[in-house]
């Protein structure tokens, strides 16, 4: 009761931040707004019972994610960020796209959506961590080096085109 | 709030006497010497109404007064007055205790009382018809009951921390610079100076600029103040003593920490001042990059332990090398000493103190990202700020100096709070210590420092505790 009640709260958090994100017209509270989305969403995998996800999830997403995506948004800032609307004459066909995005997940979602996590916190640190570095090694591994490779693309570009400029 | 009630203004003084009663078994052997000249002036009081008319005292200087009346039995009087005090209020703890069993008992044979009535009489009597169920309710009652009481008690230490460590700090900083610092406010050396301090940041103009993003200005001091005052929910206060105990204690606290800087960013933006901006962008990147190598610092005591428990790692510290060496995590060569410079380091750029404080420096940038605060607002980032350096200074009793395990064996008959608060205390002096020695960083000497130095480092601790669990 209590749970579903706390599960509830935190979908509506999250479903309602993300929909300010993408509607607001000042860039700084869009911005914000994604924090306050993306730790909704770990409220979320909270009420879940999913204790170790939820403390990730706040970690990554919320203190590192959102807080250099503010640092951007601060950072690039024009004055016309603050006012320019976020859709310009082109919204039909971007609905249309999401429309069609929206129908392939819930046909994906359907089979788990009887499924109920039960909301008691069971500690799953310890698996967690035995599946990641046991049996699931060598996809763990790869997505690793995807990632290594991506910053390291990353900082190549962003270095060559300063170097440009000089 | 601190348990220390300011006088009211017209409130009469105490005719003085020379103490408390005299004994009368040895009148003569004690023969009282002449009393101390008392330093302060004599108050005038009315004769009619009893009320004060002419004073040079400051209302604080009227608590002084007691104090400052000199003699050895008073101060015996008083001293043995506190600690009784403090044993009653114990024992009266304890005895409310055993009579919250009894009023649980009394509540349920009186529920079952009112169900056998309403049944006899022929009333429905809806949930008291099971005992099971009525027992279950109270024990819900006595749980919420309880957790708010926890509730409070964490933030009151965040309070009492406040009001400790600022003047703490004000006084250890002014010895450093062979000053005294707050002296006149309560008597000894100034002890009630953060707490008048309070009162008037309370009663301060709370000034918004006319430019200024209203709601984001506003929000701002909330969202760097709720997640410290979240993040202390699995601190261990000694052993087994937390207000809550999770499995991923030790995650939960540096992740719910590493949130207060959007707070930060918001305050800088929001004042619509190129200071408090340059502030907020500056604590941005410094807390980002710091919380790397801090959480790497981590890693090698939950390696050594196995567990993200708090009460674990706790309990992993508690043996002894030899018979007198503590097992604490900073003596484990060599990841450990390592792992705790590191977490120091990290720890005090987290919290944006000296030399670490370039966003709130003040020759650069006025106050950085509070420079439009006022009032309570600006209040509560120093709250906060105190409140980060207390978990900090937690954390590292914790993780690195065995928490709440005695140095000796045979100093643990010691409570393990004490031990606890003791290693916490000492990690605040080192804090203030460097802040008061040490000056402060260059932009791009911090950013290098965390990069080029603290990154590498961090990575090597974790292989060193790697090789440590391998060979031995």
């Amino acid at each position: 009761m209590i749970e579903s009640i706390a599960f509830y709260m935190m979908a509506g958090v999250a479903l309602g931040s993300a929909l300010l994100v993408v509607t607001l017209r000042n860039t700084v509270h869009c911005a914000l707004f994604l924090g306050l989305s993306l730790a909704g969403v770990a409220g979320v995998f909270g009420t879940l019972g999913a204790d170790f996800l939820f403390a990730s999830q706040i970690l990554i997403y919320v203190g590192g994610i959102a807080v250099l995506m503010i640092f951007a948004v601060m950072l690039m800032g024009r004055t016309s960020d603050l006012t320019l609307r976020q859709v310009n004459q082109e919204w039909l066909a971007g609905l249309l796209v999401c429309a069609i995005t929206a129908v392939g997940l819930w046909r994906a979602a359907k089979a788990c959506l009887s499924a109920t996590a039960s909301g008691s916190p069971a500690a799953s640190t310890r698996p967690l961590g035995r599946l990641m570095l046991g049996d699931y090694a060598v996809p763990f591994e790869l997505i690793s080096l995807v990632l290594t490779a991506a910053l390291l693309g990353a900082i190549f570009f962003t270095r060559r085109e300063a170097g440009g400029r000089k | 709030m601190t348990g220390i009630n300011l006088p009211a203004g017209d409130a009469p003084l105490p005719p003085e006497k020379p103490s408390a009663p005299a004994a009368p078994a040895a009148p003569a052997a004690v023969a009282p010497a002449a009393p101390a000249k008392n330093p302060y002036p004599k108050p005038v009081y009315s004769k009619k109404a009893g009320n004060l008319l002419k004073t040079r005292l400051w209302p604080t200087e009227r608590w002084a007064h007691p104090w400052s009346q000199a003699g050895y039995r008073t101060a015996a009087i008083q001293l043995t007055v506190i600690i009784g005090g403090i044993l009653l209020v114990g024992a009266v703890v304890d005895e409310l205790a055993g009579w919250g069993d009894l009023l649980y008992r009394y509540l349920l044979a009186g529920t079952a009382l009112l169900h056998q009535e309403f049944s006899a009489r022929g009333i429905p009597s809806g949930p008291l018809a099971d005992p099971a169920r009525t027992a279950a309710g109270l024990r819900l009652g006595a749980e919420v009951l309880w957790t708010l009481f926890k509730v409070i008690l964490v933030v009151g230490v965040i309070n009492v921390n406040g009001i400790w460590a600022v003047w703490w700090e004000r006084k250890l900083s002014a010895h450093m610079q062979s000053r005294l610092g707050p002296m006149y406010a309560g008597g000894f050396h100034g002890w009630a100076q953060t707490i008048l301090d309070s009162i008037k940041l309370l009663l301060k103009e709370d000034a918004t600029p006319a430019d200024a993003d209203r709601a984001v200005h506003l929000l701002a001091p909330a969202v760097v103040i709720v997640p410290a005052i979240l993040a202390f929910a699995p601190v261990l206060f000694g052993t087994e003593l937390a207000a809550a105990r999770l499995d991923m204690g030790a995650l939960y606290i540096l992740a719910v920490s590493g949130v207060s800087v959007i707070g930060v960013v918001m305050a800088g933006w929001a004042s619509s001042n190129k200071f408090s901006l340059l502030g907020g962008l500056r604590a941005a990147a410094q807390v980002v990059s710091y919380e790397i190598p801090r959480i790497f610092a981590v890693v090698p005591i939950i390696m050594f332990t196995g567990s993200l428990d708090l009460v674990a790692i706790d309990k992993a510290q508690s043996g002894y090398w030899l018979g007198f060496l503590p097992q604490w995590f900073v003596f484990w060569f060599p990841a450990g000493p390592l792992a705790f410079l590191l977490f120091l380091i990290a720890s005090l750029a987290e919290t944006n103190r000296v030399p670490f404080d370039i966003p709130e420096a003040e020759s650069e940038l006025v106050a950085g990202f509070m420079t439009e605060y006022s009032g309570m607002k600006w209040a509560l980032f120093f709250l906060a700020e105190y409140a980060y350096v207390l978990l900090a200074c937690f954390m590292m009793a914790v993780f690195f100096l065995g928490g709440g395990a005695a140095p000796l064996p045979f100093l643990g008959f010691v409570p393990s709070w004490i031990w606890m608060l003791a290693k916490a205390m000492a990690m605040m002096f080192v804090f203030m210590w460097l802040r008061w020695t040490l000056p402060r960083f260059r932009v791009d000497q911090l950013m290098d420092f965390n990069w080029k130095f603290m990154l590498p480092w961090s990575f090597a601790v974790v292989a060193m505790a790697g090789a440590t669990l391998l060979w031995l």
